[in-house]
């Protein structure tokens, strides 16, 4: 279309001097008709016949004349018109289009007057503005090659495999830790190329399966998952990553070698084993016989000397017993604790494993809860994968049952079988082998002593044999609930004068805060509900102290509800050997000491801790700060102000695995404190009093809203 | 049971270690057992079977047989199912203790322990005995 009308235009070109020639050719026969009108009329009114030649004569002379005259005005608007016309419009499409540069050059193209300057003007401007866009896409490449040279740089450090992928699971990026990882020495993986071309697809669609149905663009979820041949299983970690496909999300996967701390931890563990070890045997060797001599032997009557030594010595040999048993519960719990190990999914678990048993020419079937079990799974599928593959060795079995499930606070794996019992001689001496080939320092053994766990054969009520693997610490996966509107009357008697007056003329980022947050067994503290857990975390200079965390659970002398075991995820059997709420309110008190503390809608979380101050001995009266009010105060009440809704609008995100327990809120409340700190100064709200006096403005508002949605 | 009074229970310690077992064969001695003690764990499982003794008081951590073996051997013998079996070992982790009682012994005490608390264990196993 473009092309005909530039032809067309280009004919109208040509036309026009054609046009000019034949309006001059008339123009002449005009002027000769004229000019024979006026001598035939001269001639007739003359009456002279012999005059005859005379006007001929004088015709052609002025026919020619004018014909001369008129090829001259022809040439003349030819050249100096209709040409430098016919050629304007290609010298300016030429720029237009073509990128030539320079100003127009038509010397012959004076008579057309302002015509070329104008149109220079123009092309000049249309110079500038394209110098200026080559620049500006110039700076923006340059700039958005930089980013991704530096980017490149950075992910070429990082001692973690990162790739993206989208929708369909086709890899867009990668860095070169992510190849190692993945295995890919045989063939490297391109761009493009498929993930499940390297690793197992099952972990992955599931997490990501699990990732897009919260519906949060920010949510991520730990994995584990195992390269196609099983040979490795890497720890992972999933993010959403919008890539504007209408298929869906893509994400990023953040690629961990889990093997890499083993074996410095393995050797510690053992060390601090062996210290136990060989304390124990002589204490309680000597503790045994001096509370044998202490009861004294018939008939044998002690002297006072010899008695006074004797108290002595069972005095020191029982406190080193106390030491010992109190040390020794300590490592237990720290081993229980499991601060090194982290939570991995059950379905992960089970398909690492059956990727790893069918690997080895095992069948294998699974059945499992839906748990997180605190754990390293590289270590726990290598270690029962290796176990199996023995007692298929040994003829014991093939097809195995893979199950998982809840063990009171802590869950329970077993491999089941249906044959004759494994005996634990066999498994003892399978125990001492090396977890992987190669892996000389590391026993299956060590395995166990890292997650402080043991292992057994054992006989199923249903006459079937089963390897027990107990893991100390689980949580139920909780699907996250709607959120619960917490009905609740602001209580501003927590913005006392009293509570702020120790700070009021504080600024904001001198203070020191202790933001917590509490899991209860319901919502109604005046009808028997309790804290079920607390957790807390301290902010000093505007950053929250990694180190100071409080974090424990509670013993609420209750049974918790199943409605809230579905929140939160804690059983009774979890707090069943917890602390009493006496003893944790105490010690959270003096983790507070000083501080001003924070929560998400605190009266709620208050009015728990005010009612053990009678108790305890000790008064919760810090300067409070809710960050609901504070969102209020940023956003307006008109704003949804939940946890999630006010994380969300921060740009927060929450681990999946950590939503609803008590730490995993504080965490993500604190992260929300510290960006609406500048934003509250951004108000001009300075100091301690200034933000109090700004709640309470909106305070009004807020209570109404809730009693609304109550 | 018809057993008189002058019915002794037997017990048979099983304890690598010599110097735990001089302190419980004294503690035994005096609480007015029949009892024995061999130091390895090979002789174990023949030991129980020939002698049958009411209760083992058993060491896990044995240098060539481990407790656990035993106690499973023995609770594989459906004649020795009268016999009882405490376990003791120097590692007391609750963990350990399930594994015990799952393997089938009967009680599990952690040394160091009070002495008291063997006496009152070995008592509790043998009453519910007779």
């Amino acid at each position: 279309m473009g092309t005909s009308a530039h032809q067309g235009r280009s004919r109208g070109g040509l036309s026009l001097r054609l046009r000019l020639l034949a309006l001059c050719g008339l123009c002449w026969l005009g002027v000769a008709g004229a000019i024979g009108l006026g001598l035939w009329s001269g001639y007739r009114h003359l009456a002279t016949p012999e005059a005859m030649g005379s006007f001929v004569q004088a015709g052609i002379i002025a026919g020619f004349v004018s014909l001369g005259a008129m090829v001259w005005l022809w040439f003349t608007l030819d050249a100096r018109v209709a040409r430098p016309l016919v050629s304007l419009p290609g010298a300016l499409r030429a720029r237009a289009h073509g990128n030539v540069p320079g100003a127009l050059s038509l010397p012959e193209a004076v008579a057309l007057g302002d015509v070329v300057p104008a149109a220079n003007d123009l092309i000049e401007t249309l110079g500038e503005t394209r110098r200026a866009l080559t620049d500006a896409v110039a700076r923006e490449t340059e700039r958005l090659t930089d980013g991704n040279t530096r980017l490149e740089a950075l992910l070429a450090d990082v001692p973690v495999g990162v790739l993206m992928c989208n929708a369909d699971h086709l890899l867009a990026f990668y860095n070169a830790q992510a190849v190692d990882l993945m295995g890919a020495g045989i063939t490297t993986p391109g761009l493009d190329r498929h993930l499940f071309d390297y690793l197992r697809a099952g972990p992955i669609r599931h997490a990501y399966a699990r990732l897009v149905a919260t519906g949060d663009e920010d949510a991520a979820s730990t994995l584990l998952c195992t390269t196609l041949d099983g040979g490795r299983v890497l720890s992972a970690r999933m993010r959403l990553h919008d890539t504007g496909q209408a298929k869906g999300p893509g994400y990023v996967l953040t690629l961990t070698d889990v093997t890499r701390d083993l074996v410095t931890h393995v050797r510690r563990e053992a060390f601090v084993a062996e210290v136990f070890d060989r304390i124990r045997r002589p204490v309680a060797t000597l503790s045994t016989l001096l509370q044998a001599q202490d009861a004294g032997a018939p008939g044998q009557a002690a002297g006072t000397k010899v008695i006074g030594l004797d108290r002595v010595m069972a005095e020191e040999m029982s406190r080193l017993v106390a030491a010992l048993a109190d040390l020794s519960s300590r490592h237990e719990a720290e081993g229980k604790e499991g601060w090194h190990l982290q939570l991995a999914r059950a379905s992960d678990l089970s398909e690492g494993l059956r990727a790893r048993m069918e690997a080895e020419g095992l069948t294998v079937t699974a059945t499992v809860q839906d748990l997180y079990l605190r754990c390293n799974g590289f270590e726990v599928i290598a270690l029962l994968a290796g176990l199996a593959g023995e007692m298929a060795v040994a003829g014991l079995a093939h097809q195995f049952d893979v199950q998982m499930e809840e063990d009171g606070a802590g869950a329970m794996i077993r491999l089941v079988w249906q044959g004759p019992p494994l005996s634990v001689g066999n498994l003892m001496k399978w125990l001492e082998k090396p977890l992987e080939v190669g892996f000389a320092d590391v026993t299956r053994r060590s395995v166990l002593a890292i997650h402080g766990t043991e292992v057994w054969p054992e006989k199923t009520a249903q006459g079937l044999q089963a390897l027990c693997l107990p893991i100390l610490h689980a949580r139920r996966v909780v699907r996250r609930p709607p959120e619960i509107s917490r009905a609740v009357v602001y209580d501003f008697d927590l913005l006392s004068k009293d509570r702020a007056d120790k700070v009021q003329d504080r600024p904001l980022s001198d203070l020191t805060y202790v933001v917590f947050d509490t899991e209860t067994t319901g919502l109604l503290p005046a009808k028997g509900d309790e804290i079920v857990q607390i957790a807390a975390v301290r902010i000093v200079n505007g950053r929250r102290i990694e180190g100071e965390v409080f974090d424990t659970l509670v013993n609420p002398r209750r049974p918790i509800p199943a409605a809230s075991t579905a929140v939160h995820g804690i059983t009774d059997a979890m707090v069943q050997d917890a602390p009493m709420i006496e003893d944790v309110a105490a010690r959270f008190h003096k983790f507070t000491e000083g501080a001003v503390l924070v929560a998400h809608n605190a009266p709620f979380d208050m009015t728990f801790l005010r009612r053990i101050e009678g108790t305890i001995g000790r008064r919760f009266d810090h300067p409070i700060l809710d960050t609901v009010l504070l969102s209020a105060v940023v956003y307006g009440q008109h704003e949804v102000h939940s946890l999630d809704a006010l994380t969300h609008r921060l740009g927060i995100a929450i681990p999946e695995e950590a939503r609803h327990t008590a730490l995993g809120d504080t965490v993500a409340t604190s992260e929300a404190f510290l960006k609406l700190l500048p934003m509250l100064k951004g108000q001009g709200l300075t100091t301690f009093g200034e933000v109090v006096a700004a709640v309470r403005r909106h305070g009004r508002l807020i209570k109404d809203l809730n009693q609304t949605e109550g | 049971m018809e057993q008189d009074k002058t019915y002794r229970h037997r017990v048979l310690v099983i304890e690598d270690e010599d110097n735990i077992a001089v302190a419980l064969d004294y503690v035994l001695m005096r609480e007015g057992y029949d009892h024995d003690r061999i130091a390895s764990g090979g002789e174990a499982l023949s030991r129980i079977r020939s002698s049958h003794p009411d209760l083992v008081l058993l060491d896990v951590m044995l240098p060539d047989v481990s407790g656990y073996e035993i106690c499973q051997d023995v609770r594989l013998d459906p004649t020795l199912s009268d016999v009882k079996i405490l376990m003791m070992t120097a590692r007391g982790s609750a963990i350990e203790r399930r594994k015990g009682l799952a393997l089938g012994a009967d009680g599990f005490i952690s040394k160091p322990f009070e002495l008291s608390e063997l006496r009152q264990e070995v008592r509790r196993l043998l009453q519910g005995d007779s």
